[in-house]
């Protein structure tokens, strides 16, 4: 284990009242230095925040709700929605089949199955998001040819959702006490009935909390989207494949990049938002239901 | 069936995503795999090849005359940008989170914490617009060309500044990415040591400081490193906030740190629609290789770093029983 | 911990479920009430960020007398207009750049009509020259794009400018990362006019940029623009329609070299003469290269603005929006009108053209 410096006193002796003025030095040094880290980061923190809210907010008018995009200015109202459609349907899809696994890997955690359900969960997280992007291009956009879509765009949401499903829900169903199961097992409950009726409902929280913060990852994606989703300027019409849509970040990444100030407000509006909902979602998360870490 | 089976059914659905994902892309990729050798890890050319001339057929696959691909400034721009992202990373990650665990109050550190670790939170494509509209004028003007003089002598800090594209700025914005992940592990790893370990150290007559600097950090040195791969793992996948910041370089290494680059993540989105171009198909399937490599890396890195993170929890669980 | 879980439990599972069914219900109803939309033709135009300003002027004014059709704009760079036109992806593929032989032969369905004509500036940012127009020739961009020519000082840059006093700086060149026209007709200049270029790196929409220390890469003709503003001592090729950005970005503009030895910059006098000196060659297939034409007056690069289209549509209401669209877009009262074709700097297609494209726009079915 780690040893103290030799100055440190040893048996019997009396420390001495005034330390060595080395280790003053180097004490007083460590705190500041680490005082300066966080005060590093959290500067950085205000910085960005500081530029999404102060421009975000200039640029966000009534319009910019109501309306959808023309040409190089118009509002982001088709992008607000379907950034909505495009995450909403990664959850419908995501939520049931990842609270399956992580339901099987809490509580079959004996079997070979669940720890290999377990394992290449974490290995999912670690997929970068813009190789499932290409994934779903050459797949779903090229091959079956649903072209740009809601449907393309959903899936690989979903499958990067997958994974943190999963974890939270195993994570919240870990922390239902073993004696409950017990006592439910001892009267004569079935696995179903112990799962669904016992388990589940006492790691509800837990679970949304996985949900909401999964929703807050398809929120804030980028990458894996430009491929799959396309971009729309207007409405969603109520196609899953062959109609692209439109989504907020998108926006930011596109219009900064236009030499056109309202195309450029645009841009900060539709990170103010994605933002300011993605930050809201990790703080109502973190306070009002049960912490879960992933 | 039984519950149990349904249910081993609906959870398989995961990893045969991520199988189906493996499997397409080595089979999509592999006349690229063939034809590219490799020596696609180590040639600096991005070449799709004369596109207005006819394809040609070589080493049995149909090219285009003088089609050629080697990705080693993206390799060495993807790691060289995730180092310099890690050498920031590490010591502001480990100082705020001693700071916060050892110097902040309970209810003030909840708060800060907080606050600090919500710079995870942010998306991708928001640390490029940030990167983009405020960083990349601030270094490029200011701090760049005053380092690139101070330091002309030392070796990748002089010569030309360049114009704040490139890797130090990709670095720092991948740095802020990371840097959460690493704070919020290592805190919560030295808020729940022993309390008498610091006790006892300290009525030995260290301060507090050394207390935790010689006691309290050796023993979180397997979370650490954990969460230096996990954010390692991270860093090198990442795309939206690279691709506005590197100066997206092509087919040369950089030269110093101010130098353009590009990663590999970027790359796949900046050049898709370009290598749709190329009527032999072998441009997509090179790049479905890039994402097959880095998909392999990003890989490898995170499971290395779950199990680091999982037996430290193992061995840290058993002497918390004893 | 334990008993927290255990008394919220009822309470919070309840509400839980209650926003998982109503989220469901909610995407339900959105599914149902949004398919009254369908009765209307999508039409997807993606593509060229050259063209893409034009067509955002079209599209508004098209749609106000032809409510029955939804025309989506996108500016993702030609590259992306021609592969999405042959996978079906989007209807109208716009690009700078006609298809190559090798494409047309995969596939033979598809139509490259033109829409109307473009230039390509040649913009820089030397501060204190941007307001003077820098003579620059086709040889001396390949050597500034292959690395030779370094720094702005140099000899052969000296030679065009006599008198003009030039910084020891190195010079940025700035080249697009996506599959771009502006790509393919800058490096069709520099391959008509540079043999070594033509030889080493040739022309395409993507082409492999031989290595230049500090050369970036930008997206779209919007990132060349932006790319330019933020570097001092670059180098951009832009497309004409951002002649307003540039102009607001404060980005020189430089005379190019033409065939007949003279510097011309991209006004539509220049322009129009380098589209007398080579359209009437334009075949029925319209797929020919309208770069480094000659004559004293001709500005050099210069090309047909394409869009990309499959002449076999999915549904015969598609082929019938998409025929009526560019019918209304190549006629001389809609889409070729001054005021448009003034906006973004281009020059309307010659009645002789126009007539070529009329019939291609007729095979579409």
């Amino acid at each position: 284990m780690a040893t103290l410096p030799t100055s440190v006193p040893g048996n019997g002796r009396r420390p001495p009242l005034k330390m060595r003025w080395t280790r003053r030095i180097s004490t007083m040094l460590g705190w500041t230095t680490c005082g300066l880290a966080l005060l590093t980061l959290s500067g950085l923190m205000v910085w960005i925040l500081e530029m999404v809210f102060v421009r975000g907010f200039s640029a966000l008018t009534p319009t910019v709700l109501t309306t959808v995009t023309q040409g190089r200015g118009g509002g982001l109202l088709n992008a607000i929605e379907g950034t909505a459609v495009l995450s909403g349907g990664a959850l419908l899809l995501a939520v049931p089949f990842g609270m399956a696994s992580g339901i099987y890997v809490a509580e079959y955690h004996y079997s070979r199955w669940a720890s290999v359900i377990g394992f290449l969960a974490d290995v999912l997280v670690g997929v970068p998001s813009i190789v499932m992007g290409y994934f779903g291009y050459v797949t779903m956009v090229e091959w079956l040819g649903w072209n740009f879509s809601v449907a393309a765009g959903a899936i690989v949401l979903a499958i990067i959702c997958l994974p943190y499903i999963c974890r939270t829900t195993e994570l919240a169903l870990k922390q239902v006490p073993a004696e409950i199961r017990e006592a439910a097992y001892a009267l004569g409950a079935s696995d179903r009935r112990v799962i669904l009726r016992i388990c589940l409902p006492a790691a509800l929280p837990g679970i949304l909390t996985g949900v909401l913060l999964a929703l807050a990852i398809s929120v804030g994606e980028t990458a894996p989207l430009l491929y799959t989703a396309g971009w729309s300027s207007f409405m969603w019409d109520g196609h899953l494949t062959h109609s692209p849509i439109g989504y907020l970040t998108y926006a930011i990444w596109t219009f900064i990049n236009e030499p056109f100030a309202s195309a450029n407000a645009l841009a900060y509006a539709a990170a103010l938002l994605v933002t300011g909902f993605v930050l809201l979602i990790n703080i109502v998360a973190r306070f009002t239901l049960k912490r879960t870490s992933i | 069936m039984r519950f149990r089976n349904w249910l081993a059914i609906l959870a398989g659905v995961l990893p045969m995503s991520l199988v189906v994902i493996l499997v397409f892309l080595t089979a999509y990729a592999w006349p690229a795999i063939r034809f590219n050798g490799w020596g696609f890890a180590f040639r600096d050319m991005w070449n799709l090849g004369n596109l207005y001339a006819d394809p040609v057929m070589s080493a049995g696959v149909s090219i285009q005359p003088g089609a050629e691909y080697g990705i080693l400034f993206l390799i060495a721009g993807t790691l060289l940008s995730t180092i310099i992202a890690l050498l920031f990373a590490i010591p502001v990650g480990a100082g705020a989170a001693v700071f916060l665990a050892e110097a902040i109050p309970g209810q003030l550190r909840t708060w800060i914490s907080l606050f600090v670790e919500l710079l995870a939170a942010i998306p991708s494509v928001v640390f490029g617009l940030w990167g983009y509209v405020v960083l990349i004028p601030f270094l490029g003007h200011h701090v760049f060309p005053f380092l690139a003089s101070r330091l002309d002598l030392v070796p990748f800090f002089g010569g030309p500044p360049g114009s704040g594209y490139g890797l130090l700025t990709a670095g720092i914005v991948l740095a802020m990415m990371v840097v959460p992940l690493i704070t919020a592990t290592l805190r919560d790893a030295l808020v729940s040591q022993p309390v008498a370990l610091k006790e006892a150290s300290i009525a030995l007559g260290a301060t507090r400081f050394e207390a935790i600097r010689y006691i309290l950090l050796p023993r979180t040195r397997g979370v650490l490193i954990g969460a230096t791969f996990l954010a390692l793992g991270r860093a090198l996948g990442e795309t939206m906030a690279v691709l506005m910041v590197s100066g997206n370089a092509l087919n040369y290494l950089p030269q110093n740190i101010y130098s353009p680059i590009s990663t590999m993540a970027a790359f796949i989105v900046s050049q898709l629609d370009s290598a749709l171009q190329d009527p032999s198909g072998l441009a997509v399937k090179s790049l479905a290789e890039i994402a097959l490599v880095l998909c392999v890396i990003s890989v490898l890195v995170n499971a290395a770093a779950r199990l680091m993170l999982a037996a430290w929890g193992r061995t840290f669980s058993t002497a918390r029983g004893a | 911990m334990k008993t927290t879980i255990a008394s919220a439990r009822p309470k919070r599972a309840a509400t839980g479920l209650k926003l998982l069914a109503a989220a469901a219900l909610a995407a339900g109803a959105l599914s149902i009430g949004s398919t009254a939309f369908a009765a209307q033709t999508q039409l997807l135009e993606t593509g060229s960020t050259l063209l893409y300003p034009l067509f955002n002027l079209w599209v508004p004014v098209y749609a106000k007398s032809n409510p029955g059709v939804r025309i989506t704009t996108q500016g993702t760079g030609s590259g992306t207009g021609i592969s999405e036109a042959i996978s079906g992806v989007a209807q109208i593929g716009a690009s700078d750049a006609y298809m190559s032989n090798a494409q047309m032969k995969v596939h033979p369905d598809m139509l490259n009509i033109p829409l109307a004509i473009s230039s390509q500036m040649v913009n820089y940012n030397v501060p204190g020259l941007n307001n003077k127009h820098l003579n620059l020739s086709g040889p001396v961009l390949a050597g500034i794009y292959s690395g030779t020519v370094k720094f702005w000082d140099d000899a052969s840059i000296r030679k065009l400018n006599p008198g003009v006093k030039l910084p020891h700086k190195m010079i940025v060149p700035v080249h697009r990362t996506d599959g771009s026209g502006d790509t393919f007709i800058f490096s069709q200049y520099l391959s008509f006019s540079t043999p070594s270029w033509n030889q080493h790196v040739g022309y395409g929409t993507t082409i492999s940029w031989p290595a230049v220390q500090g050369g970036i890469g930008a997206e779209g003709n919007p990132g060349m623009v932006n790319a330019c503003k933020t570097t001092p001592y670059c180098v951009a090729y832009i497309g004409i329609s951002y002649k307003n950005s540039t102009d607001t970005a404060k980005l020189g503009e430089a005379r190019l070299l033409n065939r007949a030895g003279k510097f011309v910059l991209p006004t539509p006098a220049t322009v129009q003469a380098a589209v007398e000196a080579t359209a009437a060659k334009t075949p029925a297939d319209e797929r020919i290269s309208l770069i480094f034409a000659p004559g004293a007056q001709s500005y050099p690069i210069i090309n047909y603005e394409y869009a990309i289209v499959k002449s076999k549509q999915p549904t015969a209401q598609h082929a019938m929006e998409l025929k009526k669209f560019l019918s209304w877009g190549i006629s001389a009262k809609g889409g070729e009108a001054s005021h448009f074709m003034r906006a973004v700097g281009f020059v309307p297609l010659p009645a002789a053209i126009a007539r070529l494209s009329e019939n291609q726009v007729a095979k579409i079915h």
